[in-house]
């Protein structure tokens, strides 16, 4: 039986797409068969951070009003054979489904896939009650910022209230530099706002802007980003896995001149 | 003995349904009581007749047509056979004739059509504005665009294999006409000119070739 996982924030903005994306080809890449959904209707966006615009038939919405099956749906990534995604539809709204209908959808890929991962939409109406309808556990994204921290403690508390089994941190954009100075917030503050478990922490890479702008994940590479992403994979699937130094690797130079600054 | 003549009416015609096993003459009597008490509420128009239930000569059925107009004020102007092949027949001939029609009738649409919108019409459609990712064009015949297209289009979408997409700025998401859909290639977009260009259906493949003339000279309405 497959585990369904909801990936939400509060606030728009915080990375809950890009991270779908990543987390959902990560764990396609360590051998899991994953489909992704994205519940943001009317603004969908997980295809086009997928680069799988352009194979959309189907939508989720046809799906839930029986317009076609499951399968003419799910649109079979490029990369990874096991990895799938059931797009939105662009031209209806959140209304267009309801919760009762998510749930039985999610309980239907739960017999085939082994991760359903809910792309939840910003807010918290009837998108957000939607995608967190059949979730078994849950992945709240937030950056190192006032706002969406108090976004995601909201988010938290509705997730309680609703009975979401367990859920997990991810600190998002992250810049060691200015936490260094002491301008942002670090993932440890975060932590102890939000009283929750933290499952990962992704670095601030404009690598990202640009696997999303060419729709394809970053999971896996050499980035920074890409390795937190792998490891938030790794520690989903039950493995312990330490966290990464987040630090800037110096340069030859930069050190030279930390050691004059001295 | 009521049910020996059965009078049904439908929006342009009349069913009468005659006991199968009734004599002609009786039916003739009854057919012809029955239409004269209710002449008033048939009132006076021109209708189609249909024969149901028993066979009859076509003696007997011009003399059954006689009878109905002598009794009411209706105008029997022709008898439709029940003949299901031949019903699938004219509807498929009319079907056919309407397809024409849409292709070769059309409308304009000014203004652009953004992420969500969908503009879906019955006829041949001329688009002043662009067609941006994420917005629909569907249309019964072709499409013409005055501007770009980067969203999808579907061409001919009552099966009509002839229409075709053209854009002064070709670069679609998906292209579908009548059955067959052509998507964009899996290639990160970078600069690419401007180009008129023209997306036709061809043995179950899409084309698209810039607008030129040889290409204008293929086109069949």
């Amino acid at each position: 039986m497959g585990e369904v996982i909801v990936i939400t924030s509060g606030k728009g903005g915080v990375g809950k797409t890009t991270t779908t994306a990543n987390v959902g080809t990560g764990l396609a890449m360590l051998g899991k068969k994953v489909v992704l959904i994205d519940t943001d209707i009317g603004l969908r966006n997980l295809d086009v951070v997928m680069g799988l615009e352009n194979r959309i038939v189907y939508n989720l919405v046809d799906v839930v009003e029986n317009n076609c099956r499951i399968k003419q749906a799910l649109i079979k990534d490029k990369r990874y054979p096991n990895l799938y995604l059931l797009p939105s539809a662009q031209t209806k709204d959140k209304t267009a489904v309801t919760p009762e209908q998510m749930k039985k959808l999610a309980d239907e890929l739960r017999e085939e896939f082994d991760y359903i991962l809910m792309d939840c939409p910003a807010g918290i109406e009837q998108g957000f009650k939607n995608a967190i309808a059949g979730a078994d556990r849950a992945l709240v994204v937030t950056t190192p910022e006032v706002s969406a921290v108090r976004d995601a403690d909201r988010i938290i508390g509705l997730l309680e209230a609703n009975e979401i089994g367990q859920t997990h941190l991810i600190v998002n954009r992250l810049r060691t530099d200015m936490v260094r100075e002491g301008n942002m917030m670090s993932s440890d503050d975060v932590v102890e706002i939000l009283a929750i478990d933290l499952i990962g922490v992704v670095p601030d890479d404009e690598q990202i802007v640009i696997a999303t702008n060419n729709g394809e994940p970053l999971v896996g590479s050499e980035s920074k980003a890409g390795k937190a992403y792998m490891n938030i994979c790794n520690r989903i699937l039950g493995e312990d896995v330490p966290y990464l130094d987040l630090e800037e690797t110096q340069g030859f130079f930069k050190r030279f001149a930390s050691i004059f600054k001295k | 003995m009521n049910d020996v003549v059965v009078i049904k009416g439908t929006k342009s015609g009349i069913i009468l349904v005659l006991k199968p096993d009734e004599e002609y003459d009786v039916l003739k009597k009854e057919v012809a009581a029955k239409f004269k008490a209710s002449a008033a509420f048939l009132g006076e128009a021109q209708k189609a007749l249909t024969f149901q239930g028993k066979e009859l000569t076509d003696k007997q059925k011009l003399e059954l047509i006689d009878i109905i107009q002598e009794n009411c004020r209706l105008s029997i102007v022709c008898i439709m056979e029940e003949d299901e092949k031949l019903e699938q027949s004219f509807r498929k001939s009319i079907e056919k004739k309407l397809q024409q029609q849409d292709c070769n009738t059309g409308q304009f649409f000014k203004g652009n059509l953004r992420s969500g919108q969908v503009l879906d019409v019955e006829t041949s459609i001329i688009i002043i504005g662009d067609v941006k990712a994420g917005a629909k064009v569907i249309s019964k015949g072709n499409v013409i665009i005055l501007g770009s297209l980067k969203g999808n289009v579907y061409a001919g979408s009552a099966g009509n294999k002839n229409a075709f997409v053209v854009a002064l700025d070709m670069d679609p998401m998906q292209i579908r006409i009548a059955d067959t859909i052509a998507r964009a290639p899996d290639r990160p977009k970078g600069k690419r000119p401007k180009e008129t260009k023209i997306a036709f259906w061809e043995d179950g493949n899409i084309y698209i070739e810039p607008l030129d003339k040889d290409v204008m000279n293929d086109i069949r309405l």
